[in-house]
């Protein structure tokens, strides 16, 4: 595969390989929002008793994905605004279930492989599985034309593919088993570092005969690893159905769903960032208070907490209280310092650029301790194509930037904004300082909205067209 | 720093909103110029590279440093007169369009004000320079909206007006580089001076017949334009600039390898009438325009398709104009005609581009 554009950033507080497995907090917060999930429909009631994996609520928008208790406890709803509070009781009483029900008709009428996407669904293991091209939750009962599998996780610094593997090969290459038991003929893709490696010759031979499995090996530069670059370059349309995209936690998801039919609500995740003071993995649960991780990890109180990479991840709301049921890692980077004394001027040994205008391009291997400083002024575009040469999507950012600038919504269109992938690293190289990506995100909302409005209008007309037709009919029947 | 830091602090509110808000632009040109600004992310990337305008326009001033150097060299303290009056000048209609715009002073004119006077001919009138650098900037970049929109490479644009308005003092003779130990160092030169020795540059010098010896064009022991006699220096600032990635290697390459291929064309074809390769590459201003006043990335083409194209042609055009017509130089036409057509390379490779766009997914 030819991979084009791509950076990676050394940035240091890179996460070590070692897991810590963090107290049992005696409260948990669950989110009731995250990145691509709303739970609005509420399964309990307040004061309620649940077990381990009931089901408190569910995302109506995303085929009812739901979200599980992470342990048994009881439940407050007012508390804390969008959160579900469960707090901790003895562990052997006995509770109703909540939200079990039967399965839908349609999924008995799909057999086996419908139960088992049924039972992904129930136990918590969906929500690990990606739409490649859109990153939404893809139809459950829908039909793959391919799944790609990605142990890589190339952005700083979200949860390693290899932490979560390590020990749990077994596990792995039994959910790879699971998976391929939902396809009929589809391909499953494998993606690692090197398929040269000791880990892809027992991965293969473990699911000799069970599986067939494409291995593929990527470089590891970011942002290689999105699926919807993967996608793409393995020539997969999108016309022809949907792609899955699964990364490591989401297969071990689906072996302990389908094998054991276990609720899927432990995680491993990175705390990672210059403001850390021992960048690790954790194990933690869903909903596991943020401020008691960052008081055992954090540095200073005034830096920046994000929920993801460094480069795609969401600053923690103020009003955050737990982890996100999608959360895949915390990043904390500190706010810049004293202003800098004629800094442009400096030789800047100590920062890594994109570009060779520093000294530090005569260093290598040289990870830089980034802040969060814009560092430098809002100027316009000088055409360096700097974004271009960086776009893994093989778009041209400053020519869709351009377009914005005079406000031509429909060459944006033409030049293809929608293959953006959102990965970040134009706005990180503009010398300019300019916020491609936001302004990407907010120009895709525009022509997604303006197109729905398009579709109404049309299916009004048509309606209204159709009404006209049969008064038409129903006159001229009168006058017969 | 503390102390210029808090003067800063003091004075800011009689810029923003007070007295002398009119002067906004100019205040905090000052407080960027001398300490980064304070602003931070907002969402994600929530990092930045380090690169910012400043810095991709001082190493513009730092590649040059060679240049300036060899100049002082040969021609003397009249350069430092010239550099300050043309930074005055062009600062002054830069100061005035950000004030009148409400916009912010841009960058690109502290590089516009050196690269000017190292195109001039040493001995030209102070005044002209400061009338050529402003109508450079005015006509070359603020009516087209300032630094990033603009078509011509302001400096080239001065040159330009230049050549047309005061023929005599521009292509007249210039005076030869100082010979000796320290060379012109302590001296200011001007046209009237009496040690001034004033001689034909070696393009002009070729159409009468003579051509110049290649070592002194390598070191810059000739006459001719202030920056661009001394290819050594070019060459040195100029792979710098090439290593930093502010200049694009393909528009060098493009401009060189196409010269030379053309030159070495019309050498072999007639080795009596037209010079050979290298004295081609050294002589005039090719080098400088093909590192400093070509690789501009607002007036030459972005994609890199259009970069060769636009080396490439302003390569060829620069020898067919030495060699085919009246004008001893053709650089600065090539490179304005350049620019012209850099905008129409871009529009039919971003056509291409497009359509292979079109059929992904």
């Amino acid at each position: 595969m030819r991979f084009k554009g791509g950076y990676n950033i050394l940035f240091q507080g890179k996460p070590a390989g070692t897991v810590k497995v963090m107290p049992e907090p005696r409260v948990l917060y669950l989110p009731l929002r995250s990145q691509r999930f709303a739970f609005s429909e509420l399964c309990i009631t307040d004061g309620q008793e649940v077990n381990k994996g009931d089901v408190l609520a569910k995302d109506p928008m995303n085929y009812a994905v739901p979200l599980l208790a992470p342990r048994a406890g009881t439940v407050t709803l007012k508390e804390a605004e969008n959160h579900i509070k469960l707090e901790c009781v003895a562990q052997d009483k006995k509770h109703t279930h909540v939200g079990k029900a039967e399965p839908p008709h349609i999924v008995q009428e799909m057999g086996a492989a419908g139960i088992k996407r049924y039972k992904l669904l129930q136990l918590g293991a969906w929500q690990f599985f990606y739409d490649a091209y859109n990153q939404v939750v893809p139809d459950p009962l829908g039909t793959p034309q391919a799944i790609i599998i990605s142990t890589l996780s190339l952005e700083p610094f979200v949860t390693r593919g290899d932490v979560q593997l390590k020990n749990r090969l077994l596990n792995f290459t039994r959910g790879l088993e699971q998976l391929q038991s939902l396809l009929e003929y589809q391909p499953i893709y494998l993606i690692l570092p090197e398929i040269k490696s000791e880990l892809a010759a027992l991965i293969l031979e473990r699911i000799r005969g069970y599986a067939s499995v494409k291995l593929l090996e990527i470089p590891l530069i970011y942002p290689y690893d999105n699926f919807a670059i993967l996608a793409r370059k393995l020539g997969l349309k999108s016309n022809g159905g949907p792609v899955w995209g699964v990364r490591t936690e989401g297969v071990l998801a689906a072996d302990r769903a389908l094998t054991f039919g276990k609720a899927c609500t432990v995680k491993i995740i990175s705390v990672g960032g210059i403001s850390v003071n021992s960048p690790v993995h954790l194990k933690v649960m869903a909903g596991y208070p943020i401020q008691s991780i960052l008081e055992k990890y954090i540095l200073s109180p005034d830096a920046r907490v994000i929920n993801g990479g460094i480069l795609t991840g969401n600053i923690f709301d103020s009003k955050a209280l737990g982890l996100d049921v999608e959360c895949r890692g915390i990043t904390v980077i500190p706010e810049p310092p004293a202003r800098e004394f004629l800094g442009f001027i400096r030789p800047g040994w100590d920062r890594s650029s994109y570009s060779g205008c520093f000294l530090s391009s005569a260093r290598k291997n040289f990870r830089e301790r980034f802040t969060a400083a814009v560092r430098g002024e809002r100027r316009p575009c000088i055409s360096c194509n700097f974004c271009e040469e960086v776009c893994p999507a093989g778009i041209m950012p400053y020519l869709i930037h351009k377009y914005l600038y005079r406000d031509l919504i429909e060459e944006t269109e033409e030049a293809r904004v929608d293959l953006c992938i959102e990965c970040g690293l134009c706005s990180f190289v503009c010398p300019s300082k300019i916020d491609l990506r936001s302004e990407f995100i907010k120009l895709k909302g525009l022509i997604e909205k303006e197109k729905e409005e398009i579709r109404k209008e049309k299916e009004r007309q048509e309606k209204l067209r159709q009404e006209e037709a049969a008064q038409q009919e129903a006159v001229e029947d009168i006058n017969k | 720093m503390k102390i210029l830091l808090r003067l800063f602090e003091t004075i800011r509110p009689t810029f923003e909103g007070g007295k002398l808000r009119v002067l906004k632009p100019v205040y905090e040109a000052m407080e960027n110029f001398f300490f980064a600004p304070s602003t931070t992310t907002t969402g994600a990337p929530h990092v930045r590279d380090p690169l910012d305008i400043k810095r991709l326009m001082s190493m513009v001033i730092v590649a040059l440093l060679p240049c300036l150097a060899v100049s002082f060299y040969f021609f003397g303290l009249r350069l430092l007169a010239m550099i300050i009056i043309s930074y005055m000048a062009g600062g002054i209609v830069e100061v005035v369009f950000a004030i009148v715009r409400k916009e912010e002073i841009n960058e690109g004119f502290l590089v516009t004000g050196m690269l000017f006077p190292l195109i001039l001919p040493p001995t030209l009138p102070l005044w002209m320079v400061g009338v050529g650098v402003a109508f450079g900037v005015f006509a070359g970049k603020e009516l087209f909206g300032g630094t990033g929109r603009n078509v011509f490479n302001p400096a080239i644009v001065g040159r330009c007006f230049l050549a047309l308005a005061y023929p005599a003092a521009m292509s007249g003779n210039c005076i030869t580089a100082g010979h000796g130990f320290g060379g012109r160092m302590l001296q200011y030169v001007t046209a009237s001076n009496i040690d001034a020795v004033s001689q034909a540059t070696p393009l002009v010098l070729a159409k009468q017949g003579t051509l110049t010896d290649l070592s002194h064009m390598f070191l810059g022991n000739i006459s001719g334009s202030i920056g661009e006699t001394s290819a050594i220096a070019i060459i040195l600032g100029g792979v710098f600039l090439l290593f930093s990635r502010v200049a694009n290697w393909r528009t060098v390459v493009g401009i060189v390898g196409s010269a030379a291929v053309a030159a070495g064309i019309f050498h072999y074809s007639d080795p009596e009438r037209f010079a050979p390769v290298l004295w081609h590459l050294c002589a005039g201003g090719l080098l400088f325009g093909a590192f400093f006043m070509a690789t501009d990335p607002v007036t030459s083409p972005v994609t890199n398709a259009g970069k060769w194209a636009y080396g490439v042609m302003i390569g060829v055009v620069t020898l067919l104009i030495r060699n085919f017509t009246g004008y001893v130089e053709g650089v600065m036409f090539a490179i304005l005609l350049g620019n012209i057509v850099a905008p129409i390379f871009d529009e039919i490779v971003v056509k291409f581009r497009l359509m292979g766009l079109r059929d992904e997914k």
